[in-house]
């Protein structure tokens, strides 16, 4: 049974119909709202490619059903800053992190999650475990260290 | 190095562009020219001409320049690296450059902009000189434009920066006022090159062009297309390779189920060409129409061979050939089985092994490795019956696309567009073709466009992997430590064998690829490569042959040195007889400061060759138990002979350190009944970052003067083949233990975030 559902995604009311309750939050946002910079990379909350906010709390919205995304404020890789101002953001340009590129929105998301807990410099780095197959973490390292 | 190119253009765009590309004819200079294309299989086959690509620059009347090409990105960076290239030549800034992805053709030699085959680390070095004829050319032209303008035919008198002319007189032109003019000009046929002592952006490290749109979510990968009315489309193949269809299953409620088959030259492996060997079903979104492919009913046909598709099995059949095997016979058929001579003879090698004070025997064993991009396969499909065909492919071959789309829909050339998007990670398996054949296939049958995906299981377990291997390696050295003999035969399944080439006498290139022309001080040596015969479809994965022989060869070296009672470092030291390779060995042991030795830490040394580079790496491990152990540091040296982005050149050696320290540790995909065993990220593992090491790179300084005539190496693979031996060999200086099996800790699970 269809059934109507309203999220805030980056600050943005979407209303939008899903078909089963069980309606991951990462394919309302990538299918039906177009925000495709959330990624799907394993479906089984193993690599993190999917990673989003909610509330300020890092999410694998592969596995987090739509439905306990209503009422709370979702924040996509396209809602972290209006023009990649975010310190992690400019970071990442600096050092040349991204390679395939693939990965790095939900790690972006996981670090930028982890600096509104408070975390700082290497501590974000415990806070962050996302899958890199490129494997650019090395330069991850580097840009977290002055965050 | 800049802080930030943030142009919003440097987004992929998703729009087929022949039509605009056509306009920048107008008002502004378009020099077209050839950039040689690079196939690993028609490399070998003298009768196909080497496919030939376009590039197409254009200096618009405000003095924009942009550069089509069809090299794909797949994070190894050659897009903006070609662009770096070319600004060099065309003295212009580098961060005026534009680039945009090509598309492919069929003619030949093909029109401007088309795609390049983007495999063998080859997109730089294949297209060095290309790119900086091509960038010299338009600067000579526009020069030229200026000279006519201002009456004064010395070229002398005038210099050219950062895109204006200047007459000694002081009179200046953009080159945008000069690209009318010079467009009417000929294309001068020996332009004036940059000195190399004047490079500004050759041999300096450069921003990329895309990694603005990969940090805000706007880099458009083939998994990112909509096109309005979509459908969506999850593959579902039969439980295992060669299975074909029973009969089609029923549709789910508000769905289709679209059979598809295996197309000529798509399938590998026991794959059955023509027949149905995967249901898509075709729904409204990712998630409905996956949950209804997962609770889809299919009866399928399974070979009944497939019983005995098992990792034991496939190791007997290739011990089976370590000794035995059809000797390769000239016009005979020479399939599986057969063992091919790839240099040296057996009587020489065999006397040399008998004179021997010394002789070491080994068995080396790999497994089959997935790729598991982290964009797993994709390809959307628009399809109008007799009129259009579009397909956006997160592709490493374009062209091959193309083909496929015109043999698939019977449409013209005209009426199919190839959109080649960022990939995910291509790693290999993106320039493979099942995936879009299977995306095309059921555009046709639906009418409308549909985004085909494989879910990350079907990813892993219909996989076209790495070559498992085994292979046997006798050797044997003198009283002084001096090989004397060498015999080493290697036994996997044909990459090129199962893509329907002649192997010819020596065998599958692929699979013998860094065992031979080894530049050590061998005295008598026999390299055979023997085709197995399994059934697994095979296929190109990151260094390919390297990967595996670069294990064998430099796991056999350290085998010998420590019989021979020597240093590993320094008997290599010894015994090689290439100085450029001896000076990237010495550049490795510098770098690591090779005798320093920490408590606890163990190190192991390697060196190999691929795609005209040469790399050593010495690796550093701590907290070796039976289950697990720690690389703390690697220290790589590369000799690429001209390094054009040394950043980009870092990036890839760091990367593919993690890629194979993936697989050395971790990497195998196993069999039972004919099923892959492993099915996710959790039962195939791979590192996290607090498993990664820190890795120090050093490059090898380009000539003074770079020669034409000299092999330019690659970068996108190089990092991984000598990982694994040096890992290998710091596992036995820790332990004393020779692991000659990969991966050293299989079965390893990987927990969840």
């Amino acid at each position: 049974m269809a059934k109507t559902i309203k999220l805030n995604v980056n600050g943005k009311d979407y209303t939008v119909s899903i078909n089963s309750e069980e309606m991951p939050l990462l394919w309302v946002l990538r299918d039906l709202i177009g925000l495709t910079g959330t990624k799907y990379g394993c479906g089984i909350e193993v690599c993190g490619a999917c990673t989003v906010l909610m509330d300020g709390q890092p999410e694998h919205s592969c596995v987090v059903n739509a439905t306990s995304a209503v009422g709370k404020k979702v924040v996509t890789i396209e809602g972290l800053s209006p023009d990649r101002s975010h310190p992690a953001q400019q970071a990442w340009i600096q050092n040349q992190v991204p390679q395939c590129g693939f990965c790095q929105s939900g790690m972006l998301m996981s670090v930028a999650g982890a600096m509104k807990a408070g975390h700082h410099g290497n501590e974000i780095m415990s806070e962050v475990k996302n899958l890199c197959v490129c494997g650019t973490y090395q330069r991850i390292k580097e840009c977290v260290g002055s965050l | 190095m800049e802080n930030t190119i943030c142009k919003p253009d440097a987004r992929l765009e998703t729009e087929p562009k022949g039509v605009e590309r056509r306009a920048f004819l107008t008002g502004g200079l378009s020099l077209a020219f050839l950039l040689p294309e690079v196939s690993r299989v028609a490399e070998l086959q003298a009768a196909t001409v080497p496919g030939q690509v376009n590039a197409w620059l254009n200096i618009a009347a405000d003095g924009s320049v942009t550069l089509t090409v069809g090299a794909s990105e797949m994070g190894q960076g050659s897009f903006s690296t070609l662009a770096q290239i070319l600004a060099e030549e065309l003295m212009v800034n580098y961060s005026r450059v534009r680039t945009v992805q090509g598309s492919p053709a069929m003619a030949n030699p093909q029109p401007v902009g088309a795609s390049l085959n983007t495999v063998g680390s080859s997109i730089t070095r294949r297209n060095f000189w290309t790119m900086r004829d091509a960038g010299a050319a338009a600067r000579e032209m526009l020069v030229t434009a200026a000279m006519n303008l201002k009456g004064d035919l010395t070229r002398a008198n005038y210099t050219v920066a950062d895109g204006v002319v200047r007459h000694s007189s002081g009179v200046t032109w953009t080159y945008g006022s000069l690209a009318g003019a010079a467009s009417a000009l000929p294309v001068p046929s020996n332009p004036p090159l940059v000195p190399d002592s004047q490079f500004r952006l050759i041999g300096r490290t450069q921003p990329r062009f895309d990694i603005p749109s990969k940090v805000d979510g706007s880099a458009v990968f083939g998994m990112d297309i909509r096109i309005p009315g979509m459908l969506y489309a999850i593959i579902k193949h039969g439980p295992t390779f060669g299975s074909t269809l029973k009969s089609p299953p029923r549709a789910p409620s508000g769905m289709q189920v679209v059979p598809t088959s295996v197309v000529a030259g798509t399938g590998r492996g026991t794959e059955v060409t023509g027949a149905v060997n995967a249901v898509a079903v075709v729904g409204p979104n990712t998630w409905d129409t996956w949950q209804a492919a997962r609770r889809l009913s299919v009866s399928w046909k399974t070979p009944a061979a497939a019983s005995s598709w098992n990792d034991a099995q496939f190791l007997t059949d290739g011990r089976a050939l370590l000794n035995g095997g059809q000797p390769y016979q000239a016009g005979g058929a020479n399939g599986p089985g057969t063992v091919f001579t790839v240099e040296g003879d057996a009587a020489s090698a065999g006397a040399g092994l008998a004179a021997s004070a010394k002789t070491v025997n080994a068995e080396y064993t790999l497994p089959y490795v997935a790729h598991a991009t982290m964009e797993v396969l994709n390809c959307t499909v628009d399809y109008v019956a007799g009129n259009r065909c579009n397909i956006y492919a997160p592709t490493q071959n374009g062209r091959g696309v193309l083909s496929l789309a015109m043999q698939l829909t019977g449409l013209p050339e005209s009426k199919i567009k190839v959109i080649t998007t960022y990939l995910g990670g291509g790693l290999g398996r993106k320039a493979e073709q099942d995936f879009v054949s299977q995306a095309i296939q059921v555009a046709m049958a639906v009418g409308k466009p549909v985004k085909l995906m494989w879910p990350r299981e079907e990813d892993f377990t219909r996989d076209q992997y790495r070559p498992m291997a085994v292979v046997g390696v006798s050797a044997g050295i003198d009283n002084s430590g001096n090989i004397t003999g060498w015999k080493y035969r290697n036994v996997s399944p044909s990459i090129l064998g199962q893509r329907g080439s002649n192997l010819g006498a020596r065998g599958d290139s692929q699979g013998y690829e860094a065992s031979q022309d080894l530049p050590y001080n061998i005295g008598a040596r026999l390299t055979e490569w023997a085709w197995h015969p399994s059934p697994i479809p095979v296929g190109f994965w990151r260094s390919v042959g390297a990967s595996i022989n670069t294990f064998c060869v430099e796991s056999m070296i350290d085998e010998l040195a420590f019989a021979a009672n020597q240093d590993p470092y320094l008997f290599r030291r010894s015994r090689l007889t290439d100085p450029r390779w001896i000076s990237v060995l010495d550049a490795a042991a510098d770098l690591s400061n090779w005798s320093a030795s920490s408590p606890g830490r163990y190190r192991g040394i390697a060196i190999g060759a691929a795609f005209n580079s040469i790399v050593a790496q010495v690796v550093e491990v701590s907290s070796v138990t039976s289950s697990s152990l720690r690389v703390d540091r690697v220290w790589l040296a590369i000799d690429l002979y001209m390094p054009v982005n040394p950043g980009q050149i870092e990036a890839q050696m760091q990367g593919g350190i993690i890629h194979g320290l993936n697989a050395a540790l971790y990497g195998q995909q196993t069999f039972s009944g004919g099923k892959a065993q492993a099915t996710n990220f959790r039962n195939s593992r791979m590192i996290r970052a607090n498993e990664a090491p820190q890795v120090a790179v050093r490059i090898m300084p380009a000539p003074a003067s770079a020669d034409r005539a000299a092999n330019i190496g690659g970068a996108g693979e190089l990092g991984v083949p000598t990982f694994a031996p040096a890992l290998a060999n710091a596992y036995f200086q820790a332990t004393r233990t020779r692991r000659r099996s990969l991966p050293l800790f299989p079965g390893s699970r990987m927990g969840g975030l």
